[in-house]
């Protein structure tokens, strides 16, 4: 897989894992990850609780060595390879969950902690300017427990960045932050990151998270990396039925392929990747259903309403006892039994997502799909 | 540098040259011509003066250790001959008896001994008695107007319940050891077991038992004389209500046993060790004995307290002091039946 | 995660290791010693039905006292944690000074007030008013660290104030008040002087009395085997109950303080319990002395006096120091490094802590003649025995304290470029700091109470408060005796105070 790369190339990757496998107890965690994260970017790690990715992060960070495979970070080899560098060493930056200011400190002894001593005054300066990057001005004399999550947050921002680290790892920053700041507080901080042209690894189960932040997603299941790629790629072109279903929400129809066009209870719909002929799935996003007027809609029973504010979301079933839901914007009240004709946008210009059919075998990956 | 790295060595810097320090100070077992150590059994309140007189007439310095007699003697064996202790000073000739035993005291000189009669001695002169004490009842006149004076009275069933004993005591383990030497084991065991069918109370000392009769909460006792003489002396003679029941001539617990001197085989200092035990039987410190504690002193010349019979009148049972070091034997029988442990 | 995966560094294993090694020194003893007479005679000693007799007795005050600790000192914490109690704070302080008291001069209060209070149930009153802020303490600090969130969830599903006790809270402290309970149990084990004055007959008389009256150390040493298998009992029990979980909340954002249960009608009935607690632990002894002073006049040797206080406040904290270094290492690897073998290690300091204290006492003397000559009742081998006797208190502090201080601080760090050994110095040490203190506090103030171990091992003509309280006690001076147990009274309560104002405080500010 690297055989094409140029030299390029490989001096601009900042962070570079190859082959990373580790096992707890009998419990095999990674098996054979393979990350790049290029000089500048930002790359978020998804994938569902369990799969790994923290593993893979402190991995990164150091705190675990790997049973095989190597890390090196700007072209040194800090893991594998019978040469481990200790974490302190790494210039690694930690952004944890819960922020983990220490308690003991002001914020901004906080922030001056990984600062390298220079003189007094060179580290006040350096404390007061990551403080106003993250917008907090004036705050270093607070004490932890003074100020609010979305504050700690930042301070544990400042603080890594303080340490001018080669690569900031962020594990699930904005988990711990209630909904409406979550945005915000994840926005600022992927413009200041940015800004400062800093790379980052975010590891996140969010979807919203990893498809709006980073540059590149890596889709993480079951220890091994799934694909990776822009996060428009791996939105409309997800690989596998399970990354489909992982990377956003789905509504998923059954039919038979044949030569690239599948047949199922909404018409025929031409695929968009090669899918072999026979049983297959087809995943329609959400917002590629909608009611129609148009030449190739589909009659379908409406058997529910629920109206969300911008939207409803129209359930219905179809000829072959299948169900579906579309949303339609503002509000819809359509009564129960009703027929309305629905049509899939794009299936002749863009294709739909189709894919084989799960044998029985097959393990269907956890965590949040669909609607 | 870390903030706890050099705290934490300087630490334990300051713990290993305290430790140097006081270690070096330490001369191990150099002989020092003027001066003992000295330990003893008996309390420093009483001790204490007499060391301070001996030291202001011969010039030795005393280097003195308080402890009980029998925890001593422990300490004295565990130690062996690596004791820094020159001199033992016992509460009584059970614990002075175990320490020679070991093979741990030097013979004391002949004039020492000599000051002293015989029966009051180590049978092998390895320890001088110094002064003496009578096993007495102590009984309360309110709930006991009329107290046996012999040990079989003590079997009466009217004192059912209300004797105190201090079933650890040194004093009184070598009470039984007389009582069998006297009456033979059998008959021994034989007036154990019927004072055990009395229900005597235990306490954890005589002080304590002495001070359960003077509440009333038991009638009588068996300690030594001078425990009331204390008690008499420290809250005046009318808060007490005990008394003292002198025991009948021969009998078993009339037994006057002997607080006593030993030197130590290992003494650092053999001559100063052998002044001091010769100081105890001189005049002074005979008299001493005789008015601060109560008890007799046993160097003939010198008179006992006015407010006890003098040791002449006291006829106490026949026995060999020494043979009262078999307390291991007596604490046997005491288990066996069920007079020490439960 | 609370644990590091990894080996222990060998720069805590080989103190830690040292420790525990030290601490097993009277157990060589006693074993030597027991086998003196040879097997026949231990096995002889060990059948006879009055042994099982004495353990009987022992077992039953160990199970007696341990349980009413636990109920008295859990129900306090939870008076003083959980409801709206008047003067909480005040009261958390307070019922933290009958710990002071050594527990031979309150038996001997006692009895001299109230002389049929004697036997077990004496001894039964006597221990547990002296061991229950053991098991308040810990349980006081492990009710702070509960999460309230999950005490407002019960309530939220029906439970009441009791039910969400029990269920919830408690559960979640299980772990410290079974480290609490353990000392009790260790400490009733081992207890001489109340079951002395009490005259209690428990095994601990008997062994003194084997040392005392017959000079037989084989024997005292085959009892003492005996009591000893009973001390690793109890340890294997608590290490069981303990479990291996730990659990350890890392706070984030403003600390949350926990509900109160309101107590309304029951505020004034609720303070029964405690001032009667606080009247037979302080008032009644302190009456009594203050009695004893006054009836003889006091007799106050003021230089003797301030000598032996100079001698017990230095002795005690260099003990205190001694004890928590020793501690250290071991409590950092009970804390972190949690396998078998730190485990095995950290059950085997505790087992010496179940011994009468003269058993240390005359194994360390055997110790020191032998291989120790030069320091032989010298300062440096007392203050190796106080070690010796003293650190598991402090190693469940630091171990608790540690624990508390979350792993995340320690690895974030070491992301910012501080080696391993700095990082834990200057977060975890620092965070942990205050706990760790608290168990030197416990140390210094059991050291200024103990008595058999000084008695042996004392440098000539050095005399602590507990020395002299006990020289004029036994001849009954007690006009001489009463300013002495005042001062131990007095001074003991100044560490004891600080370590009750810094456990209610810490019990009310949770997380950073």
């Amino acid at each position: 897989m690297r055989a094409g790369f140029a030299v390029a190339d490989m001096i601009a990757t900042a962070v570079a894992a190859q082959g990373i496998s580790k096992s707890y107890g009998g419990n095999q965690v990674l098996s054979g990850v393979d990350l790049d994260l290029p000089e500048g970017t930002i790359t978020a790690v998804l994938g569902p609780s369990g799969c790994g990715k923290t593993t893979l992060l402190r991995i990164l960070a150091g705190f675990e060595d790997p049973d095989a495979g190597t890390v090196r970070i700007a072209g040194e080899t800090v893991a594998g390879e019978a040469a481990t560098v200790p974490v302190h060493r790494r210039r690694v930056g930690l952004m944890p969950q819960e922020g983990a200011l220490f308690p003991h400190l002001s914020v901004g002894e906080n922030v001056a902690f990984g600062v390298k001593r220079s003189t007094r005054g060179e580290a006040q300066a350096q404390v007061a300017h990551w403080l106003a990057v993250v917008g907090l001005d004036g705050l270093a004399d607070a004490r932890p427990h003074e100020i609010s999550g979305g504050q700690q947050q930042r301070v544990a921002l400042a603080r890594a960045l303080a340490a001018q680290p080669r690569v900031l790892l962020l594990d699930e920053p904005f988990a711990a932050l209630d909904a409406s700041l979550r945005v915000r507080v994840r926005e600022d901080i992927a413009v200041i990151l940015r800004d400062a042209g800093t790379t980052a690894l975010l590891v996140t189960h969010d979807q919203s998270e990893a498809l709006s932040l980073p540059d590149s997603v890596a889709l993480m299941i079951d220890g091994t990396i799934a694909q990776h790629g822009p996060p428009a790629d791996v939105y409309a072109r997800p690989t596998s039925l399970a990354n489909a279903r992982f990377i956003g929400a789905t509504v998923e129809l059954a039919g038979i392929a044949s030569s690239g066009i599948v047949h199922t209870a909404l018409g025929a719909l031409r695929a968009r990747l090669p899918v072999a002929d026979g049983a297959a799935v087809v995943v329609l996003r959400p917002e590629q259903l909608r009611l129609g007027a148009g030449p190739s809609t589909t009659p379908a029973r409406v058997t529910g309403c629920r109206f969300y504010g911008a939207d409803t979301v129209i359930h219905v079933e179809l000829s072959d006892g299948g169900r579906v839901q579309l949303r339609s914007p503002g509000e819809i009240s359509l009564a129960q039994g009703s027929i309305v004709d629905i049509e899939v946008i794009g299936s002749i210009e863009t294709g739909v997502l189709a894919y084989p059919s799960p044998t029985g075998r097959q393990r269907v990956a956890l965590g949040e799909s669909g609607g | 540098m870390s903030i706890l790295k050099p705290r934490l060595a300087g630490a334990f810097a300051a713990v290993a040259a305290m430790l140097a320090l006081t270690a070096c100070g330490a001369d191990s077992q150099t002989a020092d011509p003027d001066k003992i150590v000295l330990y003893s059994g008996r309390s420093e309140e009483l001790v204490g003066p007499l060391v301070k007189q001996f030291t202001a007439d011969t010039g030795i310095e005393v280097e003195t250790r308080y402890a009980s007699s029998g925890e001593m003697a422990a300490q004295l064996i565990t130690e062996g001959d690596k004791s820094p202790a020159d001199v033992f000073l016992s509460q009584d000739a059970g614990a002075l008896g175990a320490v020679s035993k070991a093979g741990m005291l030097a013979p004391i000189d002949a004039a020492t001994l000599q000051a002293v009669p015989g029966q009051f001695s180590a049978a092998d002169g390895t320890w001088v008695g110094v002064s003496g004490r009578a096993r007495v009842v102590v009984y309360n006149p309110t709930l006991a107007p009329d107290p046996p004076d012999t040990i079989d009275g003590l079997l009466a069933p009217e004192w059912k319940g209300q004797i105190g004993f201090a079933p650890s005591n040194a004093s009184w383990q070598s009470f039984v050891t007389g009582l069998r030497v006297v009456r033979g084991e059998d008959a021994a065991a034989q007036w154990l077991r019927a004072f055990k069918a009395q229900d005597p109370q235990a306490f954890e000392n005589n002080v304590a038992v002495r001070d359960a009769v003077d509440s009333g909460q038991v009638a009588l006792n068996l300690v030594n004389h001078y425990y009331l003489y204390e008690l008499i002396h420290a809250k005046g003679a009318d808060a007490v209500t005990a008394q003292n029941m002198f025991m009948a001539p021969g009998d078993p617990g009339g037994l006057i046993n002997v607080a006593g001197v030993g030197v130590l085989r290992s003494a650092p200092n053999p001559e100063g060790a052998q002044a001091f035990a010769g100081y105890l039987v001189g005049e002074s410190a005979q008299q001493y004995f005789a008015g601060e504690t109560s008890e007799y002193p046993l160097v003939t010349g010198v008179a006992s307290s006015a407010e006890m019979p003098p040791l002449s009148d006291l006829q106490p049972p026949a026995v060999d002091l020494s043979q009262l070091d078999d307390i291991e034997a007596t604490q046997e029988l005491l288990v066996e039946t069920g007079l020490l442990t439960n | 995660m609370t644990t590091y995966r990894r080996r222990p560094p060998a720069l805590l294993l080989v103190p830690a290791a040292a420790v525990a090694g030290c601490t097993l020194i009277p157990l060589v003893y006693l074993a030597g010693r027991a086998l003196d007479r040879g097997w026949a005679f231990v096995i002889e000693e060990l059948i006879q039905p009055r042994t099982a007799a004495l353990v009987g007795r022992s077992l039953l005050l160990v199970v007696v006292v341990t349980a009413a600790c636990v109920v008295l000192g859990v129900g306090l914490a939870v008076l003083v944690s959980r409801t709206d109690v008047k003067a909480r704070r005040g009261l958390g302080v307070a019922l933290t000074l009958p710990l002071a008291m050594p527990s031979y001069l309150l038996a001997y209060l006692w009895v001299s007030v109230y002389p049929s209070i004697a036997g077990f149930w004496g001894a039964c009153l006597v221990l547990t008013l002296v061991s229950y802020p053991l098991v308040l303490l810990t349980t006081i600090a492990a009710l702070a660290r509960v999460d309230p969130a999950q005490e407002e969830v019960a309530r939220s599903l029906g439970l009441g104030g009791i039910a969400v006790l029990f269920r919830v809270t408690l559960r979640q402290a299980r772990a410290a008040i079974a480290a609490g309970a353990l000392l009790v149990a260790l400490y009733v084990l081992s207890d001489f002087g109340a079951v002395a004055a009490m005259r209690f007959e428990a095994f601990t008389w008997v062994i003194y009395g084997a040392y005392r009256s017959g000079f037989n150390p084989a024997r005292a040493a085959v009892l003492s085997l005996v009591l000893m298998a009973f001390a690793v009992a109890l340890v294997i029990a608590e290490s069981r109950a303990r479990g291996l979980a730990v659990s350890s909340r890392v706070g984030g954002g403003s600390p949350r303080p926990a509900p109160l249960n309101r107590l309304g009608a029951w505020s004034w009935p609720a303070l029964l319990v405690p001032a009667a607690v606080l009247i037979a632990a302080v008032v009644v002894p302190g009456v009594t002395l203050a009695d004893w002073l006054l009836t003889a006049g006091p007799r106050w040797d003021f230089a003797e006096w301030f000598g032996a206080l100079r001698s017990t406040a230095w002795l005690s904290a260099a003990a205190a120091l001694a004890a928590t270094l020793a501690a250290l290492p071991l409590g950092v690897l009970a804390a972190r490094y949690r396998d078998r073998a730190t485990r095995m290690m950290e059950s085997a300091s505790y087992v010496a802590h179940g011994l009468p204290a003269i058993v240390i006492a005359i194994s360390m003397v055997s110790v020191g003649v032998l291989l120790l000559r030069p320091i032989y009742q010298r300062e440096p081998l007392l203050i190796l025995a106080y070690t010796v006797l003293f650190v598991p208190l402090a190693i469940g502090s630091v171990r608790a304290a540690v624990e508390a201080a979350p792993i995340r601080l320690e690895e974030v760090a070491r992301s910012l470029g501080h080696p391993p050994l700095r990082a834990f110095g200057t977060v975890t040490a620092r965070v942990a700091l205050p706990g760790i203190a608290a168990g030197a506090a416990l140390v210094l103030l059991t050291c200024m109470k103990e008595l058999p171990v000084t008695l042996l091992l004392h440098p000539n003509g050095t005399d602590t408060l507990a020395t002299r309280l006990w020289s004029y006690s036994s001849v009954s001076d007690y006009a001489a005796a009463a300013p002495y147990a005042l001062a131990l009274l007095v001074f003991a309560a100044v560490p004891t105070a600080v370590l009750g104002m810094w456990s209610t405080r810490a019990g009310r500010v949770r997380g950073g």
